[in-house]
């Protein structure tokens, strides 16, 4: 498989101290934002119980796991082990980090570095939703290039970016161009729409 | 032939919940009965009754030939204690992950906030783990851990004492400081039914010197703490307990737990396990 970025998250939903569960080229994450802003993707799972990191807690520049306290560093390695807190965690103590950037107010993620930033998109976050099962963007009207699907909704330009997840689900990532909030609410309920055909479709 | 998984006895009901009605359930992927038959439990699996007997609030069985008798605790029967049938909990994971929790109490602070544990007080001093084998248990002692509120009989911190037994794969037996009894130890036990290698009920039950305290209080206070545990549980991956070495990084504060580990394997107890080479 070649190295690429995934569309994870709109930046919005990941605030300062926020953690939350992601999924990318199959593996499982852990999105975690520290106090000043630092964003972060790492296999959510604490390599001491095997608790996810992604249930954990974000305090100051580090993310610890909910379960014993551990705590890890930017770079994925452990700072502090409460049961003992003498004692300095051996180098060997490290949670697998990958690569998360933000462009265009999305979060990208890639398991393997790719050669290429992210592709450019535009418009401002409009919502993320959850489909189960492939939405047919031809019959919707929409040119799909990668994770990438341009199009309409109620009129208005938007921008979707599909983030597969394993079992036939996807998440998706919209962005629609300015428009009145009445306009943004319509399209936002298009987007449910496609989702409720997607749906049916497997049904 | 022996069989190391069948031979053992299971907890599979409270004898206190038999007298309206049968309980169908599960044991080691199989379905089987519960009864009680002229006072007396029975279970049976496709119509074969099974060994089986009441013992500490509970019906106990096996699915094959039980080598030992049930274990024994001492203080069930001793004058002046309280016993408490707490219920069940069922748990999305391996009945080994749901006893190793039991085991351990670096977690307090975190996963008990403010009634097992609290920040600051994380530090899990030195203590004593043995596989015994005149007795084949695990058992940890002078295990000491700041509480805030150790029991719903405790007020204010205190510092509180524990030992732990495991005398069967599957349960574990606390033994802690009894604050209104200086010198006598509360039992409190983590009997677990393994429905599959995944899914487990969890009984705890109890021996207590507290004939203050409301029963409902009682119930709900191990209540708490068992669904804290559970969003934990349910939550750890792989969902096998790993029993070698290698996918899980243990420190001082596990020693109990890698004893467990290590007994479990010595045993060939591998249900709810995996192994390395697996």
């Amino acid at each position: 498989m070649t190295a690429a970025w995934t569309p994870v998250a709109l930046v919005r939903d990941v605030p300062p101290l926020c953690v939350m569960p992601a999924c990318v080229d199959g593996v499982e994450l852990a999105l975690w934002r520290s106090a000043t802003g630092r964003l972060a993707a790492w296999a959510d799972r604490c390599p001491h119980r095997g608790m996810r990191l992604s249930h954990g807690f974000v305090r100051g520049e580090a993310l610890s796991c909910i379960y014993h306290g551990w705590s890890y560093g930017s770079d994925g390695h452990c700072l502090r082990i409460p049961a003992h807190p003498d004692l300095e965690p051996p180098e060997a103590i490290r949670v697998p980090v990958y690569h998360a950037v933000e462009s265009g107010g999305v979060v990208w993620v890639a398991t393997e570095a790719p050669d290429v930033p992210p592709p450019t998109v535009e418009g401002s976050p409009l919502r993320s939703l959850t489909v189960e099962g492939a939405v047919d963007w031809a019959a919707a009207g929409f040119s799909l290039s990668g994770p990438v699907a341009r199009g309409h909704l109620s009129g208005i330009g938007v921008t979707i970016l599909v983030q597969p997840l394993p079992n036939g689900r996807q998440v998706l990532h919209a962005l629609a161009e300015a428009a009145t909030p009445a306009a943004l609410k319509e399209a936002s309920r298009d987007l449910e729409a496609l989702r409720r055909q997607a749906e049916e479709a497997l049904a | 032939m022996t069989d190391p998984v069948r031979d053992e006895w299971y907890p599979v009901s409270l004898v206190s919940q038999l007298h309206h009605a049968a309980r169908d359930t599960q044991l080691l992927g199989e379905p089987i009965r519960v009864t009680l038959r002229d006072g007396q439990p029975l279970v049976t699996a496709s119509g074969r009754a099974l060994p089986s007997q009441a013992r500490y609030g509970h019906v106990w069985t096996s699915l094959g030939t039980p080598a030992r008798p049930l274990f024994d605790i001492p203080e069930a029967d001793q004058p002046g204690r309280r016993l408490v049938d707490v219920g069940l909990v069922r748990v999305k994971c391996s009945p080994l992950r749901a006893v190793e929790n039991f085991l351990d109490i670096a977690h307090f602070p975190f996963v008990h906030t403010d009634i097992l544990g609290a920040e600051p007080h994380t530090e899990v001093g030195r203590y004593d783990v043995a596989i015994r084998d005149e007795v084949d248990e695990v058992w940890a002692t002078k295990v000491r851990f700041y509480q805030p509120q150790a029991a719903k009989s405790a007020e204010g911190g205190i510092t509180t004492e524990y030992m732990y037994r495991v005398p069967a794969p599957t349960v574990s037996i606390l033994y802690k400081t009894c604050p209104p009894r200086p010198g006598e130890w509360d039992v409190i036990t983590l009997f677990v039914q393994p429905l599959t290698e995944t899914l487990c009920e969890v009984w705890p039950w109890m021996a207590l010197f507290d004939d203050v305290t409301p029963l409902t209080d009682l119930i709900h206070f191990q209540q708490t703490i068992f669904l804290q545990d559970r969003s934990i549980l349910e939550n750890q991956q792989p969902s096998l307990l790993p029993l070698d070495p290698g996918m899980e990084i243990p420190t001082r504060a596990d020693l109990t737990s890698v004893a467990y580990r290590r007994w479990l394997k010595r045993r060939g107890y591998t249900y709810g396990a995996q192994l390395v080479a697996a």
